[in-house]
């Protein structure tokens, strides 16, 4: 009996010391946070205005949303905490965009990171309740991918129409006539056409389908556009779902005569063949850096402040722009911050980092490869957007 | 104070705290997701729809999906489960068999992750080039291989679901044949039995194990996420044959989860998704219990 008692003796302990560190963690590490906010003099009144990455400030704030973001921003959050020498951190996880906007809204971020901008109810919501501010801070592009064996890479033509026939399963076989006429010059096979599509709910595939409800009429009314829809051509037994974006690659590979669409990244990354689209100009363009900045400024007349509304015209709007090299698939990411804080030393470190993103981070070495910068018009609606920030 | 009055409360309190987890679990899961039933009632767990954009949900392709991997993976790791546990208990060398024990017990221990980006580069292709493709070339006049198959898919996620709990359950079979005690074995050889009816007869001895092993294998086949979302094909229709894409219960929820907040009724649907599944595998632990029961008061 004695072994007995020792043992649970031994267990209790354990148990018992689990149960403290936890109680403790919760009560010291918000004081330990509030001392070190405590230490800073500056309020967002003082910070001064220059582009110059202020020393003065340390602290922590905490984001988080959209997985295509995710590479991006932890690359931004990495540099600012080595230029300020470590006193200011940017933690950002990669939850997704629907997951990110709902934990902004229950209060527990600083930041959301998403594909798309808040839904007109959650920013009726916030508008309420002091305002909110989103503006876009990185440009993404999806492409098409294909596995045509006798096809290389850039060589197919598309447009949206056909492909959004390809997923409605009204074009079944590669050598279709609506394909072949976009593509006389080559031997298409007469092969059945397999649809690969994301079985995840993301944002590629919300601006994706807003790319095909606004090309076909047909698509819109009997799919939509959103994370995750009902893939006509999957009741056809010709779909396929793949986790992720490395999913969908994987699938394209794997299956000889298939159809995708990743993120750009992901298909030069995988080596995968990428298709020319057709743009609403009718020129067939593929996601060069000049395509992508041609669409980005095409759209700086029809985007809203960052205090507006972007709902309306996110993704439906911005998609396919106009602009003879623009190209069709051009999204933006989007960073969603309160207008008010309770803390002043978040608000500040939050304008901060984000002013330093707007204009330092988009040059060239702070952008990773699969991802654009923006044209500073369009940087300029979130820089406009964080003098707005304050706290209350 | 004395320790067996101790050693009691002890026990008391620690069982609670794990019955409290369990019962907390399932209490969430009927709050979460009684939104959905209360929309759409139990018509919910026989539709088949999976639209966002119109908020409506149904799980049914999911729910065939997770019963027909799970039936391929059990049928698949039995017997390979019973093989490698009698091989390494009677057959194989003794030299070997710490390292076989080693190895198998390391596999059983291996991240689903591993298993599911190995599943959907390497195995895939594999079992669609030499196993899938010809079994529908010859064979698919038979529904069950009607589908011209593609690398991922149901009977994929199967196989990979056996490879997955061959391990585990062989792991538990061999420590139940290992604690037969000595004298039986050597009852039976000293009547006459070659080894061939010395091992039937053990076999027969661990029944209870042998289902133990299988009910504990298949609870978790049907629980796997990561992998099965990875090779199953996570397409939301009905199957009409094993080389059809699918999708199971839980890989529907690695697959939808990160988004489920953005809609009202995803989260809820989930859940009960969830619900079912727990359901489903209380039925089946309490049906393998009776039956071991049965077995064993028999025997």
């Amino acid at each position: 009996m004695r072994t007995y008692t020792k043992y649970m003796a031994v267990v209790a302990a354990v148990v018992v010391a689990l149960i403290s560190v936890f109680i403790l963690s919760y009560f010291w590490i918000p004081t330990e946070r509030i001392g070190s906010q405590r230490s800073t003099t500056t309020t967002i009144a003082t910070t001064s205005p220059t582009m110059r990455v202020t020393t003065t400030l340390s602290g922590v704030v905490n984001g988080a949303g959209a997985t295509f973001l995710n590479p991006q921003m932890q690359a931004w959050a990495s540099k600012f905490y080595e230029l300020t020498g470590g006193r200011i951190q940017v933690n950002y996880q990669s939850i997704g965009s629907g997951a990110g906007q709902a934990k902004f809204r229950e209060g527990v971020l600083d930041f959301a990171g998403s594909d798309p901008p808040l839904k007109s109810d959650i920013y009726n919501e916030f508008k309420a309740k002091g305002g909110i501010i989103q503006f876009p801070v990185i440009i993404g592009t999806i492409v098409i991918v294909y596995n045509i064996p006798s096809v290389e890479s850039g060589k197919l033509r598309l447009t949206g129409e056909v492909v959004a026939k390809i997923y409605l399963g009204e074009i079944s076989y590669w050598d279709d006539p609506a394909i072949k006429a976009l593509n006389p010059d080559l031997n298409l096979p007469h092969e059945k056409i397999i649809a690969v599509h994301r079985s995840d709910g993301s944002g590629t595939t919300r601006v994706f389908t807003a790319y095909l409800s606004k090309v076909s009429e047909a698509w819109k009314s009997k799919v939509g556009s959103d994370f995750t829809v009902s893939w006509p051509v999957d009741e056809l037994g010709n779909g396929v779902g793949g986790k992720g974006n490395e999913g969908v690659a994987a699938a394209v590979k794997q299956n000889p005569y298939s159809i995708g669409y990743v993120e750009t990244a992901y298909a030069y990354s995988t080596g995968l063949a990428v298709a020319l689209i057709r743009n609403r100009d009718g020129n067939y363009v593929l996601p060069a850096k000049e395509a992508v900045a041609s669409a980005a400024k095409a759209l700086v007349k029809v985007l809203p402040k960052a205090d507006e509304d972007w709902s309306n015209i996110f993704p439906d709007e911005i998609i396919d722009p106009p602009g003879k090299e623009s190209y069709p698939l051009t999204s933006f990411s989007f960073v969603i911050l309160r207008q008010v804080y309770d803390d002043p030393v978040k608000a500040a470190i939050l304008n901060e980092f984000f002013k330093w993103v707007l204009t330092e981070g988009q040059k060239p070495e702070n952008i990773l490869e699969g991802y654009d910068p923006l044209p500073p018009e369009v940087a300029a609606i979130g820089l406009d957007g964080l003098k707005l920030l304050r706290t209350g | 104070m004395n320790s067996e009055k101790i050693f009691p409360i002890f026990l008391i309190v620690f069982a609670s705290i794990s019955l409290l987890i369990v019962t907390s679990i399932v209490i969430s899961l009927i709050i979460n997701s009684y939104p959905i039933f209360l929309r759409d009632g139990f018509s919910f767990i026989f539709k088949s729809v999976w639209n966002p954009v119109k908020e409506d949900y149904g799980i049914l392709p999911a729910l065939l999906g997770t019963l027909i991997s799970s039936a391929i993976a059990i049928s698949i790791a039995m017997p390979l489960a019973i093989s490698l546990a009698i091989f390494s208990a009677e057959i194989a060398p003794t030299s070997i068999r710490g390292f076989i024990n080693s190895v198998s017990d390391l596999m059983a221990s291996l991240p689903s992750v591993i298993y599911g980006l190995w599943g959907l580069y390497v195995l895939a292709p594999i079992l669609n080039q030499y196993i899938m493709t010809p079994l529908h070339q010859y064979l698919g006049f038979i529904p069950l291989f009607s589908t011209k198959p593609i690398p991922t898919n149901l009977f994929t996620a199967g196989v990979l679901l056996a490879i997955m709990i061959t391990p585990f359950s062989s792991s538990i079979i061999r420590e139940a044949y290992n604690a037969i005690p000595h004298h039986l074995k050597e009852a039976a050889y000293s009547l006459g039995m070659t080894r061939w009816e010395v091992i039937r007869t053990l076999l027969g001895y661990i029944k209870s194990a042998i289902l133990a092993g299988a009910f504990l294998a298949l609870g978790r086949a049907m629980g796997e996420t990561v992998a099965v979302a990875m090779v199953v094909g996570n397409t939301f229709t009905l199957p009409r044959s094993l080389f059809d894409m699918g999708y199971t219960i839980s890989s529907l929820i690695a697959n939808q989860f990160p988004n489920a907040e953005a809609y009202s009724y995803m989260m809820p649907a989930l859940y009960s998704g969830a619900l079912v599944l727990f359901t489903i595998g209380l039925i089946i632990n309490l049906a393998g219990l009776y039956w071991i029961r049965r077995v064993v008061t028999r025997g």
